[in-house]
């Protein structure tokens, strides 16, 4: 299958996607419906409009930018197992969700839950590259390490803070943790938009250095590209886009690693087709994923971040014992 | 006639990699059309001066001048349209197809918004030819040999259309055929004007296709001359720990060399 042929297949598939996440759930909506060929039943309506729309839709940024951060970080680390997890993001993100619960403002701001947990993303990002730059110009290694070891301590930071909130607010934090997309409605939608498609954007516009990054440094900085400073950008804009997704979403794990790499081989690696693919699979991989979290228990909604993580490990597995380099 | 004139200079140059002080005071300078091999024992120096000479080390003293301009001076696409580096290939992209790998050659002419031309469409065709790897362009790098990523390489620095042309160990992990190969596209593009600059291990080889010769030792230029000179002389015998014999054959325009 060509390039163009696959990125035809994805454009079609998402909107399939959407409509049949809009389409099922707890109470049916009928397609006719939906196409606006049959009038909707007023509950109907306020169904489409105000639960099952803004989490679709939702289901489909947080999917889509996931995965383009995960294709980002892969070129740039030059490591095809790189996602947002790596540059503390993720632990970042999960601290400050701690911290706004904690402090009782989760419960008494609307949207304080997000913004803290989008502010933790950023200040752990901020934190890997100054320390990665206390000794200098750092190796991708190096940076690597730091970004494990500032991750390392968020994560104990979390489990301290963990211990000393109130009872009846931890239950927030650990469905918040286990990633899902219950009761997120336009607002969140917004936030997440907004600043998931700026930054996909910009790193979509900034294709060409991605794959000179992707070479190597050497080979990257004599072809004239000032590598550190465009490492700084993608770091940054892979942060602002992974940081409103986890805000919005709380951790949905393997979207990252796993749409980028099913697709390298049927795209391949230049960033201009791969960013826009890893896009779309990204998208319906997680809009398909979040209609099995509401819809594969009848007593439950199981959490998106578990049901993401039961595809993407056996995906990995899999993809390892095929010794795929791709 | 006049030499032709000096396309980039070392003057003074010393460089530190990492903590490590590598060049002292080299002074070098490449003329348009010139064949040079860079010469000399492990750790000698030689990728640290090729690396300096692209721009990529920042010099502790000295400078680096192209078109008598120090390097500083100029933007860094401007050095990119001047210079290539070409290094030995370890594992790239591996999902990247070689045309698209060569087509990042010209990212200095466009920048990172600039639609690619015809023009750069041309300069790829030219150095897909030029490298004798066209049929592998729709190739992603992943399936190719050694040799063929090699050439993958050395087409994208082709496709730069430098007015200088530097390689780190470009035969590293070729066959003979394809080090054959890769000398003869060295001696097409010398011919167009472009200076050569190659570091290359296999001194039997560096003599038979270079013009000048110059031998690093030490972190300094120990020998600059025609190659048998070079070879012969008591600085590379030290360098090398060897002693160096050439032996003239019939048939034969270079002599041949054995080292004990």
């Amino acid at each position: 299958m060509s390039p163009k042929r696959t990125l035809a297949l994805l454009i079609a598939a998402l909107p399939l996607a959407l409509a049949l996440a809009v389409a099922v759930g707890g109470v049916r909506l009928p397609l006719a419906g939906l196409l606006g060929l049959a009038p909707l039943e007023p509950a109907q309506a306020t169904i489409l409009w105000s639960v099952r729309l803004p989490r679709v839709l939702l289901a489909a940024v947080v999917g889509g930018g996931l995965a383009v951060v995960g294709a980002t970080l892969q070129a740039v680390f030059r490591n095809p197992l790189a996602d947002a997890g790596l540059l503390g993001v993720s632990s970042g993100a999960a601290l400050g969700a701690v911290v706004a619960v904690n402090a009782g403002w989760a419960a008494d701001v609307f949207l304080a839950l997000p913004v803290a947990a989008f502010g933790g993303a950023l200040l752990a990002l901020l934190l890997v590259y100054l320390l990665a730059h206390v000794a200098g110009r750092p190796t991708l290694h190096g940076l690597l390490l730091t970004g494990i070891a500032v991750s390392a301590l968020a994560g104990a930071a979390l489990s301290m803070l963990l211990v000393a909130t109130e009872e009846f607010r931890v239950k927030t934090v650990l469905f918040w943790l286990a990633g899902g997309l219950e009761g997120r409605s336009w607002p969140h939608l917004g936030l997440g938009t907004a600043l998931v498609v700026a930054g996909s954007l910009l790193l979509w516009g900034l294709s060409r250095p991605l794959d000179l990054l992707s070479l190597g440094e050497d080979e990257a900085a004599s072809l004239g590209l000032p590598v550190h400073g465009m490492r700084l950008v993608f770091f940054a804009a892979a942060a602002l886009v992974a940081g409103a997704a986890t805000a919005v979403a709380g951790s949905v794990p393997f979207v990252g690693l796993m749409a980028p790499h099913a697709l390298r081989p049927w795209v391949g690696s230049p960033a201009r087709r791969l960013l826009p693919a890893a896009f779309l699979a990204g998208a319906a991989l997680v809009v398909v994923a979040d209609l099995g979290a509401r819809s594969l228990s009848a007593r439950y909604e199981l959490p998106l971040g578990s049901v993401t993580a039961f595809v993407g490990a056996p995906y990995f597995l899999l993809a390892i014992r095929r010794g795929e380099r791709a | 006639m006049s030499a032709p004139a000096i396309l980039l200079e070392a003057r003074g140059l010393a460089a530190w990699r990492g903590a490590r002080p590598v060049l002292h005071g080299v002074d070098l300078a490449l003329r348009a059309s010139e064949a040079v091999a860079l010469v000399g024992p492990n750790a000698a120096g030689k990728s640290t001066l090729v690396r300096a000479l692209a721009g990529l080390l920042r010099p502790a003293a000295g400078e680096v001048r192209l078109l008598d301009r120090r390097l500083d001076a100029w933007s860094r696409d401007a050095v990119a349209r001047a210079i290539a580096l070409v290094t030995s290939e370890e594992d790239g992209a591996p999902a990247l197809a070689v045309r698209d790998r060569v087509a990042l050659g010209r990212y200095p002419h466009r920048g990172p918004l600039r639609p690619y031309t015809d023009v750069d469409r041309a300069a790829v065709d030219r150095a897909l030819r030029l490298a004798g790897i066209e049929g592998l362009a729709e190739r992603t790098l992943g399936t190719l040999s050694a040799g063929e990523r090699q050439l993958a390489a050395l087409a994208r620095g082709l496709a730069q259309e430098p007015q200088v042309l530097l390689l780190d160990e470009p035969a590293a992990h070729l066959d003979i055929g394809h080090e054959l190969q890769l000398f003869r596209i060295l001696d097409e593009i010398r011919a167009a004007g472009v200076a050569v600059l190659a570091v290359v291990h296999d001194l039997g080889r560096a003599a038979l296709w270079a013009e000048r010769m110059v031998l690093v030792f030490r972190g300094r230029i120990a020998k600059d001359g025609m190659p048998d000179e070079v070879l012969r002389s008591p600085a590379a015998a030290e360098a090398f720990g060897v002693r160096v014999r050439g032996h003239a054959v019939e048939g034969l325009a270079h002599p041949l060399y054995s080292f004990e």
